[in-house]
């Protein structure tokens, strides 16, 4: 098949998925046109004709980058993102940009400027977020991988609702440079695929030191490696403070049924402990917010974006702007994030959050130096919750992330594989590894995904 | 209760946000509970000092001085809300800081 | 009631590099607006800083001029208000780990002799756009060329205790920047920028006053007048039964008065913390040490060597070390073998004249140590070569060709001189005979005719004892 009738197909599988609201900005000229380009290029590359959807908090030259937010609609940045910039480069086409959560704000991708996602097999339920536009699209076999973008899970909590894996990589194995900030020690691009193998393919490609972005980490470029017959001579961590004795039944069932498995592949499986773990959801809605009350203090209505008149002098007009222009997820994160810095509170919130997060990541690297390979837990304590299930209550919301944000707080790579479905719903698992062993803790998830039926119904 | 309606209003002038005031009181009630629900940190225990940076590498890169700026794919006043004569133009400054 | 001013200075100075802080736009002054702007400095969404080496080279160079401890390990942070001239909603600077702490300056005070001033840190920062409010009627204009220019921001204690001395203080802070190459320090170009916070208090007095700060002064006068005005201010506030209130002020030198920008109700909380885009700034402690090795000698070092290697008065020295251009051209022209006191009148004189015009010498030393020869020989008088180094200066030619086609080699050839001395002494008989019976003090008079017989040309010092032995012989 030509690159053009892939593009002319992605097109097509698009316009079939309108209904879930995955997809932001796509025009068939404007895949033709991809297409054309990959078959101008001199030599194939290693995503050739791959057509890959791009979370709207990417900046593209081509196609208008919103974050979901009135504030941005149609901007059209002057500027690629440094990891699109790359995809593109190794021949993939870019598919579309995919709807999120506003300035990826969010576990449920409810809070779009431009209406919610639906989840691609129950369109009463949510596909998770912040990126559930990539994790739909990539579900619904609209394109095999897609990027978004993780600060605290917002790709394996949805790659865990939808039933598709995702991958977080070590903080700084790719460039932020072109994703628009949300929580800048924390935000990671990652990556959706339908299988380990794809995902693996795709971050490869836009993994490496960035000289445009100070926190690259300049390492040996990534290399997947293929998955391996067994488990043998690997130990799975199993923390406790992830299994909770009122873990949802389903989750539970389905992490037993893979740890069952990984056991059977001659995998050694330990109980151990990370103290701090109960802590990481409130460092993070600490943190995330700080940072991102000054990352979104540029859209104030003067350079780009939408600009609202108020009435009077500037400050009138920043009000006015900014006050329009978010959504009230995003505003309640601005005053937070505020708050928790401002005179008089930031010690007790903000540096002591700091505090906590260097002992979460001092729980992992503990337990990695003890022998643990990768650690093991559910992504999400729960299948695809309902849209407006948690809309009302921001903190029960919150807690959607409350096994994915650690490895967010300490920098570590981690990824979400389907492991099973419960009434239906996909279920996820995941695996957490020291920082920059991405490749082998996707060897050892490709070879748990091919000893593994991810969309077996489980029995608790 | 940790956050008063006062303090969201102090927040919203520092973080130059309009609230709509039929918002404030729900508003107030979201932001006291998150503020009680980070709250809990406090209840973690003894800890190290702050961390300088959190993640990524333990020092910056530096750049040499040479002039190469990063090319805008279109100029601004292709995306300026509003642009004149060759300068980005917003609502004139408040009395207190016309200086 | 006397009083007593405390004052310190906080310095904002553009380190002279090519690109900005965080980004490859350039640093160059005056062109179109919004024309030196990227991603970065117009602070689109998505764009990320990545510090310039030199801009850090500067200003540790900067801050080991003035005898800060640099510190190996120091952290960028996010300085949060909105402005129009600031385009991300933050500046980036240094907060409680700054590059550099602890320095000092020493200044001469007028009323309290030599004083050192501590410096409290000095750290790095970028600098924001311009804002303009007469372009757009009604409207408020901003060119963000200036976004993301490197600066240096010194934080002097308040050590300070009269205007005159917040003057000296920013002349010798100037001086060291321009030397250590730091800074071009230009206030007309923005390149130098002072706030000074002033309070006041009884002489000798140890708690401090409530200080006001005034912005944004834009020249060394009117950093004195201001103060001298809000010290004024303040008397008059506090001898009138008043209190001082913590506020920011403008200078307004058309109508010499202070006034208020914000209270302190309206100060703003910044919300520091580190920018989560910068890693820790990490300099070696071998990295610092080169840095200060590559230091030039700085004026106060120059000042004391030169006054004592050439002999200079204390006054020379100061103004042959006022710049490293003057004193490294001193120093060439006395390695071109002339004496330093020779050399010292020729700098402070025609030299320095077309130094202050031009910004340059345009003799060369060894061009000027030819013609000071010409002088100490007496193939020239001082005079004529005063015209002869202008010519030099204008043409480029040197001092022998220019005297020769200027006709101002002196002549001490005895034969010439003698037939002048013949028709001068002929020429005055009266005067002739009256030196000879002892009016000796009309041999100047004589001298005169000589020198006139010849239009000059002849060589006083080889014509008084040709003329006396004449006058004598008979
Ligand atoms: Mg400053
Ligand atoms: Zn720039």
């Amino acid at each position: 098949m030509s690159v053009r009738e892939a593009a002319r197909e992605v097109g097509l599988r698009l316009a079939a998925a309108s209904r879930l609201n995955a997809a932001l900005a796509w025009s068939e000229a404007a895949l033709l046109a991809e297409a054309d380009r990959v078959d101008g290029m001199p030599a194939r590359g290693a995503l050739h004709g791959m057509p890959i959807a791009v979370k709207d908090n990417l900046v593209t030259t081509g196609l208008p980058t919103t974050c979901g937010s009135r504030m941005l609609a149609g901007y059209v940045s002057p500027f690629v993102a440094t990891a699109v910039d790359r995809l593109r480069a190794a021949g993939a086409l870019l598919a579309c940009k995919t709807n999120l959560d506003e300035f990826a704000m969010g576990s449920s991708t409810e809070h779009s400027a431009f209406g919610r996602v639906l989840h691609p097999l129950d369109p009463e339920r949510v596909p998770g977020g912040s990126s559930g536009g990539s994790a739909a699209l990539v579900a619904a076999g609209v394109v095999p991988a897609a990027l978004g973008s993780e600060t605290g899970g917002s790709v394996r909590q949805p790659a865990s609702f939808c039933g598709v894996v995702g991958v977080k990589p070590t903080y700084g194995r790719v460039s932020r440079y072109g994703l628009v900030a949300f929580g800048s020690s924390l935000d990671c691009i990652s990556v959706f695929g339908r299988t380990v193998a794809d995902a693996a393919l795709v971050l490869a490609e836009i993994a490496g030191a960035d000289p445009r972005d100070a926190t690259t980490v300049d390492r040996a470029p990534f290399r997947p490696q293929p998955a391996s017959a067994t488990l043998e001579g690997i130990t799975i961590g199993v923390p406790k403070e992830y299994f909770p004795p009122d873990l949802h039944p389903g989750v539970q069932a389905a992490c037993d049924a893979s740890l069952g498995r990984m056991k059977e592949l001659g995998a050694r499986l330990v109980d151990v402990s990370l103290p701090h773990a109960p802590f990481a959801v409130p460092a993070y809605y600490i943190i995330a917010p700080a940072e991102a009350a000054a990352n979104l203090a540029r859209f104030d209505g003067a350079r780009y974006g939408a600009r609202a008149r108020g009435d009077g002098d500037v400050r009138a007009m920043y009000r006015a702007t900014r006050g329009n222009g978010f959504g009230p997820e995003v505003r309640r994160r601005i005053l937070i994030g505020t708050y928790v810095l401002s005179a008089g509170y930031q010690d007790a919130y903000y540096a002591r959050a700091q505090a906590v997060r260097a002992r979460i990541a001092a729980d992992f690297t503990d337990v990695f130096a003890t022998g643990v390979d990768f650690l093991f837990t559910p992504t999400t304590p729960t299948p695809a919750f309902k849209a407006g299930e948690k809309i009302a209550d921001p903190v029960a919301m919150y807690l959607a992330d409350i096994f994915v944000c650690s490895a967010n707080l300490a920098g570590i790579p981690a990824v979400s594989i389907p492991i099973g479905r419960f009434e239906g719903l996909p279920l996820g698992g995941q695996l957490m590894a020291p920082h920059f062993e991405e490749a082998a803790m996707l060897a050892a998830a490709a070879t748990l995904e091919r000893h593994l039926d991810g969309t077996k119904e489980v029995a608790p | 209760m940790n956050v008063s309606e006062q303090d969201v209003l102090h927040m919203a002038r520092l973080a130059e946000l309009a609230v709509d005031p039929d918002d404030l009181e729900t508003l107030t009630v979201q932001l006291d509970r998150i503020v009680g629900f980070v709250g809990q940190l406090a209840g973690a225990g003894d800890l190290a000092a702050r961390v300088l940076h959190p993640d990524g590498p333990e020092r910056t890169p530096l750049r040499p001085d040479v002039v190469n700026p990063a090319p805008l794919a279109r100029p601004p006043s292709a995306f300026a809300p509003e642009f004149i004569d060759g300068f980005f133009v917003v609502p004139k400054l408040g009395v207190i800081e016309d200086a | 009631m006397t009083w007593e001013s405390v004052i310190g200075l906080e310095v904002h100075v553009q380190l002279g590099t090519r690109s900005k802080m965080f980004c490859g736009c350039s640093t160059s002054f005056g062109d179109a607006p919004n024309t030196n702007v990227c991603p970065v400095c117009l602070g689109l969404p998505g764009s990320l800083p990545v510090p310039n080496a030199e801009a850090v080279r500067l200003a540790a160079r900067a801050a080991l001029a003035l005898e800060c401890t640099v510190h190996e390990v120091s952290v960028f942070a996010r300085k949060n208000y909105f402005y129009p001239d600031l385009p991300k909603g933050y500046q980036i600077t240094q907060f409680d780990r700054p590059l550099s702490t602890g320095g000092r300056l020493a200044i001469e005070s007028a009323d309290r002799g030599a004083v050192e001033i501590s410096i409290v840190r000095l750290h790095l920062e970028e600098d924001a756009g311009k804002l303009l409010h007469d372009r757009v009627p009604g409207h408020t204009a901003v060119d963000l060329n200036r976004a993301g220019v490197p600066l240096a921001e010194i934080v002097g204690a308040p050590d300070l205790r009269s205007p005159a001395e917040a003057r000296a203080y920013l002349l010798a802070l100037r001086q060291i920047l321009v030397y250590a190459g730091v800074s071009e320090c230009s206030m007309e170009k923005g390149s130098l920028r002072v706030d000074a916070n002033l309070s006041i208090r009884r002489p000798g007095g140890q708690a401090l006053g409530t200080r006001t700060e005034i912005k944004n002064l834009n020249s060394f006068a009117n950093v004195e007048r201001a103060l001298e005005v809000e010290c004024a201010r303040q008397q008059a506030l506090v001898e009138a039964g008043g209190t001082v209130e913590q506020v920011s002020l403008t200078f307004s030198a058309a109508s010499g008065q202070v006034r208020a920008m914000r209270s302190k109700e309206e100060s703003r909380d910044y919300r520091y913390f580190p920018d989560p885009d910068l890693p820790p700034l990490v300099l070696s402690v071998d990295w610092i040490d080169s840095v200060r090795a590559e230091l030039p000698e700085l004026p106060a070092a120059r000042r004391g060597r030169f006054a004592a290697a050439y002999g200079l008065s204390a006054y020379d020295a100061g103004v042959l070390t006022g710049e490293r251009v003057i004193a490294e051209y001193f120093e060439a022209v006395t390695a071109a073998g002339v004496n330093p006191k020779t050399a010292a009148n020729w700098i402070m004189g025609e030299a320095m004249t077309g130094y202050n015009e031009a910004g340059n010498f345009a003799v060369s030393p060894s061009g000027l140590a030819e013609l000071a020869a010409m002088v100490q020989n007496g193939s020239v008088s001082l005079q004529a070569a005063k015209k002869i180094y202008a010519e030099m200066a204008a043409s480029g030619k040197a001092a022998a060709a220019v005297a020769e086609h200027l006709g101002l080699l002196q002549i001490r050839d005895e034969e010439a001189l003698a037939g002048w001395i013949d028709q001068a002494l002929a020429a005055h008989p009266a005067e002739v005979a009256r030196y000879r019976t002892g009016e000796t003090k009309l041999l100047g008079f004589l001298t005169g005719q000589v020198m006139k017989q010849s239009h000059g040309k002849a060589d006083p010092k080889g014509v008084q004892p040709l003329l006396m032995r004449k006058l004598e012989s008979q």
